[in-house]
C-alpha cells in the first residue's frame, strides 16, 4: 500500500572541479593516470607540508554560484573533518563548515509537465579523498592517493525532491548547467558527478520521517534504483510496526538493494575546526563582479533565444540546449549559413543526429565539417535537390566524401526545376487522362496526388515536387 | 561539565586502553576539562568568533601544474608497496 506514503528526498551531489591542478597543491588534477603518479608531498600528508589555495577553485565556485542563483559569500572558512582511512593520509578532509562559499541557491526542473523550483541550501569547496582497492591482495588493502586532494564542490539541495524523477531531473539540470559554465566534465562513470541521497517517508502530509542517507551513487540507472529499494525498505518497516533507524547506506549495484554501512555504536565524530594552514578566504565584491561575464549563455538563455529569435519547436529546441556540444554546433551553423535556423535545426536533430548516434561519434567531431553540412542544406532548401537526394548526399558529406554540390552532380540527384521542362513533361503525362481531369475538377482532390507521383515518375524522382505541384494545379484549373 | 565516554575516545583515537586504565584516564581528562572550562568565566557575548589570529586573507596561486617529486618519492616512507601503490592492512568499510 505505497498508494498512502510519499518519499522526501534531499541530494547531495558531489562535482569534480575540472581544474588543472588540485586543490591546494599544484599536483596535476587528471584522472587515468598511473598509480601515485599525481601526488606530491602535500597530497601524501607528509609533516610541515603547507596547503596553498588555487584561485581556479574559487572562480569555479562563483561562476556556480551565478549559475544556480546563490548568494556568493565573501567570507568563507576552511575548517578540517577528522576522520582515521588510509586513503586520507592527512587524518582529516579540508572542507568547509559553517561558512561555505555559496548559500541559499535554487535551480528549477521539469516535474510532470509544470517546473518545480528546488532549493539548494549550500555548496562548499572541499578536497577528494584517494582510493582504496582491496581486490587485488586477500589480506591487503592498495592505496592510491591521486585523487587526494581534487577540488570537489559539494552541492546539497533542500529536501524539496518528492520522487526518483524529480532526482534524476535535478541531477541532469545541475549535470547540464555544470557543463554549460565548463566546471565540471560532468563523467558520471569516472566519478566526476556523484550522489547522497537523502531519503526519509511519511504519510501524506504528516510531519518528516527518520531518514537514511544512500552513499555514493554515480549513475542516473543507480539512483533511480536506490530510490525505488530504499522507499520500499522503509515503508515495508514501518508497516511492520518497526522504526527507522537513522543510517548510512550503501548501494549494491549488483543487487539492487541497500544496505547499512557504518556501525551506529560508532558514528562518526568529526570534530570540525578552522584548519590552523589556511586563512578564511576574504573576497572583495571586485573579484566577484570580474568572473560573471565568465558563465556565459545558460540552457535557459539558449532556449529562450531559440524560441523567440529562430522560432524552433520547443521540443526540437529542447534536444538542442540539451548539451552545450549540440547547441554550440547548432550556432556555428547558423552563423556560416544564409540557411533558416529552422531549416538547420530539423535536419540537425533529425539525420545528423542519427548519423552521430550510429557511427558513435562525438557531437564536437562535426565542428570542421559545418561549411559543408550548410551547403548541402542550403541545395535542399533552395530545390536545387530534393529532400529525399538531400537524405542520400548527408552521409556521404558527414563522412567527408566530398563537397555537397559535386556530389549532387557525381550522383546525378539535380532536381529539375526548369518549369519550361516540367512543363513539357506535365503536359504528356495528361495525354488521355480526360476522365481523371474530369473528376479533378469535379472535386475530387484525390486524383492530384495521382498526377503528381506521374509526373515524379516520368523525371525519374528527380523533378521538384513543389514546382510540379504548381504546374500541375495551373494546368488543371484551365 | 558531560561525563566522558572513554571508550569512544579511545576508539576515535585510536589508542588501544587496559580497562584498568579507563578510570584513570577518565579522570584526567576530566582535570584538563575543567581547567580549560576556565575559559567559559570569559564574558563573550558581545565578541564576534575568530577564526584565525592574524586580519589576513589566504594566500593563492594561479591554477598552474607543477611536479616537484616522483612517485618513488612519495613512496619511499610506506612500510610496505606493491607496484606504485601503498600496501596497507586490509581496511574495508
Amino acid at each position: 500500500m505505497s498508494n498512502n506514503w510519499e518519499m522526501v528526498i534531499g541530494l547531495e551531489v558531489h562535482a569534480q572541479l575540472k581544474t588543472s591542478s588540485k586543490l591546494f597543491s599544484s599536483s596535476p588534477n587528471q584522472f587515468g593516470s598511473e598509480p601515485n603518479e599525481n601526488v606530491n608531498f602535500i597530497d601524501s600528508g607528509m609533516p610541515g607540508m603547507l596547503p596553498v589555495m588555487n584561485f581556479g577553485c574559487i572562480e569555479m565556485a562563483i561562476k556556480t554560484g551565478y549559475a544556480l542563483n546563490f548568494k556568493i559569500n565573501k567570507y568563507s572558512v576552511f575548517e578540517r573533518k577528522n576522520y582515521f582511512y588510509p586513503d586520507l593520509p592527512q587524518g582529516y578532509q579540508i572542507s568547509q563548515f559553517e561558512f561555505p562559499i555559496l548559500s541559499e541557491g535554487y535551480i528549477n526542473i521539469d516535474s510532470g509537465d509544470n517546473q518545480k523550483k528546488i532549493r539548494i541550501e549550500r555548496a562548499h569547496l572541499e578536497q577528494d579523498a584517494g582510493k582504496s582497492i582491496h581486490d587485488i591482495d586477500p589480506k591487503y588493502s592498495f592505496i592510491d592517493l591521486n585523487r587526494v586532494g581534487t577540488p570537489l564542490l559539494e552541492i546539497v539541495s533542500y529536501p524539496d525532491l518528492s520522487s526518483a524523477d524529480e532526482v534524476i531531473n535535478y541531477m541532469s539540470s545541475l549535470r547540464q548547467l555544470l557543463m554549460y559554465i565548463d566546471v565540471c566534465d560532468g563523467n558520471m562513470q569516472e566519478g566526476s558527478l556523484r550522489a547522497d541521497v537523502n531519503l526519509s517517508v511519511r504519510k501524506k502530509g504528516q510531519e518528516l520521517g527518520t531518514r537514511c542517507e544512500i552513499k555514493n551513487l554515480n549513475s542516473f540507472k543507480f539512483i533511480k534504483q536506490a530510490i525505488e529499494y530504499e522507499f520500499q525498505r522503509q515503508i515495508n518497516i514501518i508497516d511492520g510496526g518497526g522504526e527507522i533507524e537513522q543510517n548510512t547506506m550503501l548501494f549494491d549495484t549488483s543487487t539492487g538493494e541497500t544496505r547499512a554501512m557504518r556501525s551506529k555504536e560508532f558514528s562518526h565524530d568529526y570534530r570540525y575546526f578552522p584548519d590552523p594552514d589556511l586563512l578564511p578566504v576574504n573576497l572583495s565584491q571586485e573579484q566577484i563582479d570580474k568572473i560573471k561575464p565568465l558563465v556565459g549563455e545558460l540552457p535557459q538563455d539558449k532556449l529562450n533565444k531559440y524560441l523567440d529569435n529562430y522560432s524552433l519547436d520547443k521540443d526540437i529546441a529542447k534536444i538542442i540546449i540539451a548539451e552545450k556540444q549540440n547547441a554550440n554546433l547548432f550556432e556555428k551553423m547558423i552563423s556560416e549559413s544564409t540557411v533558416k535556423p529552422k531549416f538547420i535545426a530539423a535536419w540537425l536533430v533529425g539525420d545528423i543526429f542519427a548519423f552521430i548516434k550510429e557511427n558513435n561519434l562525438e557531437v564536437n567531431s562535426l565542428n570542421d565539417k559545418t561549411k559543408d553540412i550548410t551547403d548541402l542544406l542550403k541545395l535542399i532548401s533552395d530545390d536545387v535537390i530534393s529532400n529525399k537526394a538531400g537524405k542520400e548526399i548527408l552521409p556521404k558529406v558527414l563522412n567527408g566524401e566530398g563537397k555537397p554540390s559535386e556530389l549532387v552532380k557525381e550522383l546525378g540527384l539535380e532536381q529539375v526545376s526548369d518549369s519550361g521542362e516540367l512543363e513539357k513533361i506535365i503536359d504528356e503525362a495528361l495525354v488521355g487522362e480526360e476522365e481523371n481531369i474530369l473528376k479533378f475538377q469535379g472535386g475530387s482532390d484525390r486524383v492530384l496526388g495521382y498526377f503528381v507521383g506521374k509526373c515524379l515518375k516520368a523525371t525519374k524522382g528527380k523533378g521538384n515536387p513543389k514546382l510540379i505541384n504548381k504546374i500541375l494545379l495551373e494546368k488543371l484549373k484551365k | 561539565m558531560s561525563d566522558i565516554d572513554i571508550k569512544r575516545i579511545s576508539y576515535l583515537a585510536k589508542l588501544k586502553l587496559p580497562s584498568e586504565k579507563e578510570e584513570f584516564y577518565s579522570n584526567s581528562l576530566k582535570d584538563i576539562i575543567k581547567w580549560v572550562d576556565n575559559l567559559k568565566k570569559v564574558d563573550t557575548s558581545k565578541t564576534e568568533p575568530l577564526h584565525n589570529v592574524t586580519e589576513k586573507t589566504v594566500s593563492i596561486r594561479n591554477d598552474e601544474v607543477s611536479k616537484s617529486n616522483s612517485v618513488d618519492d612519495v613512496l619511499s616512507n610506506a612500510p610496505e608497496r606493491a607496484q606504485n601503490f601503498f600496501k596497507v592492512p586490509k581496511v574495508v568499510e
